[in-house]
């Protein structure tokens, strides 16, 4: 570290928002929702749930993506979550006021924390009917009918890329463009990984954010079967209630959050507005368990640790955390743990706050929703809630944004996103006015 | 101007139009509007080759009929063999003649000789995939199973 002090350093700046979200189908709408304690939670209507065990869901309600995409073509090649993709990216180019045009599309970049699911249900059921017929499988026949009979568009859309892609084709990005696939830490890698491009000179302009829904019966089964949702189903306003000691499962949700971000003189220079900086982020894996957190916050530690030295920030710089607070019981007893060995003392003097209180759990997409949602609570001076948070768990000892509205000038924000498999992210955002070049 | 081969009437022609023009423009996300019967696909409504095979694809779902994928190319060169209709990639004046009666629809000013045979696609009009699905039906009432 010592050396790199007295290097120039490069800066992010965050100068567009964008987000669909079972709040609303905006950024506007989304945080007014996280500021009144409007809840996204409710029975699931995209399709008939009445035989699963979990029936509720934050479900995006109403969202066409033909209002934010004129190219309707586009839109054929895209499922549900890359609509929101599309619609979240838009807003957020159109909010930053700065697009790709022919001598800059080289110097923009793209990166994603895409979906973890590829094929949509619909396309399971056509391929199970096509070659299925006798409820054996039959490989030979898609090469028979395969070629002949089936929506050539279904591969296109089911790329793992798909969504990235998308997104390059509608906005004419040129330079650099990866996607991140770290389950529900994917989001928040993504937006890490976009600073880097911007650091180390690849790119001068990132769209970056995270998109997805496995609100489906594929994707409702497999949570059900892990016993990771709430069963609550009587109570969906209630059902996921992050840090209380009756919490029982997180609530499956889908939607998107992008932002732009650029190098921080430029966007000073044409005189873009500033959400925050974009400090850093720090990343480490568990290699603990497949589906378990440690119960001792190991990896999360070492990720809020190594965010801290990213932005050059101290423990005690900072005041806001969005948690990643599931709403397990498992995770959030852990994640507290970890901010406690983090940030000892002074981790009573950070809010902290669970948007997935309100909002359910957008899983690929979260990490970038809730790092747009940071920006947000640094400009406006203002915290979202953590809802529903009644019986504080005395193993998650920490200060809870419970009431509401909340004003707080907002110094430094943390944002925590933790994925099956062990991936851990902490992205950083730091009050522009106190970015001193 | 139709070859005994494919003689197909503008009457069938203007039957199948309407429904084809609503799925080339839904294919194309085009309004309807745009979708004349003489533009030509790539050209003038932007098609790129994956959109070939989606509209045929959803020509074969509206009509209920088969349509071979490479079924195009394969009516483009009739009764002619490869070499014969085709060299080095290019089109040979029997093969140019044989298009050109193929695709009565398209304007003569557009068969601009030499043609590579890869080009052909860019020929194609909204009137060629009325002729495709007219073809096919016909093809159907022959033998039922396509």
């Amino acid at each position: 570290m010592g050396g790199i002090v007295t290097r120039a350093r490069v800066r992010v700046a965050i100068t567009g928002l964008g987000l669909v979200t079972p709040l609303g189908n905006d950024t506007r709408t989304t945080w007014e929702a996280l500021l009144t304690g409007r809840t996204g939670i409710a029975p699931i209507m995209t399709f008939d749930a009445s035989g699963f065990p979990v029936r509720i869901g934050a479900e995006v309600k109403g969202f066409d993506p033909r209002t934010a995409i004129e190219d309707r073509k586009l839109l054929k090649f895209s499922n549900r979550y890359h609509g929101f993709a599309l619609g979240a990216a838009e807003e957020a180019i159109r909010d930053a006021g700065i697009r790709p045009e022919n001598a800059s599309a080289a110097r923009w970049g793209c990166v994603v924390g895409s979906g973890m699911m590829g094929i949509e249900f619909g396309e399971l059921v056509e391929a199970h009917r096509r070659f299925a017929v006798d409820g054996h499988i039959a490989p030979e026949r898609f090469g028979i009918d395969g070629i002949a009979g089936a929506d050539p568009l279904v591969f296109c859309r089911s790329q793992a890329n798909n969504g990235l892609s998308l997104l390059l084709q509608h906005f004419g990005i040129r330079g650099y463009a990866t996607a991140v696939h770290t389950a529900c830490a994917s989001g928040g890698q993504a937006v890490g990984t976009a600073v880097k491009l911007i650091r180390r000179g690849t790119a001068d302009f990132v769209l970056t954010g995270g998109f997805d829904s496995m609100l489906n019966p594929v994707g409702l089964a497999a949570f059900c079967l892990l016993g990771a949702l709430s069963p609550d189903n009587d109570e969906p306003e209630r059902a996921s209630r992050p840090f209380d000691r009756t919490r029982n499962g997180f609530i499956l949700g889908e939607g998107a959050g992008f932002l732009v971000l650029e190098e921080w003189n430029a966007a000073c220079r044409r005189g873009a507005r500033i959400y925050a900086e974009l400090a850093g982020d720090g990343n480490s894996l568990s290699s603990y368990r497949i589906t378990d957190s440690h119960p001792s916050g190991d990896g999360p530690i070492q990720a809020m640790a190594q965010a801290l030295a990213d932005a050059r920030a101290r423990p005690e710089d900072v005041d806001y955390l969005n948690a990643h607070g599931t709403s397990t019981p498992m995770n959030d007893r852990s994640e507290c743990a970890a901010v406690r060995a983090v940030f000892g003392a002074h981790a009573d003097r950070i809010a902290v706050s669970s948007t997935k209180s309100l909002m359910g759990h957008l899983i690929a997409g979260a990490g970038a929703v809730e790092a747009a949602i940071c920006a947000l609570a640094i400009h406006h001076g203002l915290l979202p809630l953590n809802a529903n948070l009644h019986e504080p768990d005395p193993e998650c000892d920490l200060d809870f944004v419970r009431d509401l509205p909340h004003p707080r000038r907002v110094g430094v924000a943390i944002s925590n996103s933790f994925g099956f498999g062990g991936s851990n992210n902490c992205v950083i955002l730091r009050n522009p006015e106190d970015v001193h070049i | 101007m139709q070859s005994s081969y494919d003689t197909i009437s503008k009457d069938e022609v203007m039957e199948v139009y309407p429904k084809v023009a609503e799925t080339i423009a839904e294919a194309l996300g085009r309004d309807l509007d745009d979708v004349k019967l003489t533009a030509p696909l790539m050209e003038g409504l932007d098609a790129e080759s994956i959109d070939f095979l989606d509209i045929v694809f959803r020509l074969e779902r509206q009509f209920k009929v088969k349509i071979p994928r490479g079924k195009i190319a394969e009516d483009a060169r009739g009764t002619l063999s490869e070499e014969e209709f085709e060299q080095k990639g290019y089109l040979t004046q029997a093969g140019l003649k044989r298009l050109q009666e193929h695709l009565s629809e398209v304007s003569p000013e557009r068969f601009r000789s030499p043609i590579k045979a890869r080009d052909i696609p860019r020929l194609f009009t909204v009137e060629t995939f009325c002729k495709l699905v007219v073809r096919a039906q016909k093809q159907a009432t022959k033998s039922p199973d396509g």
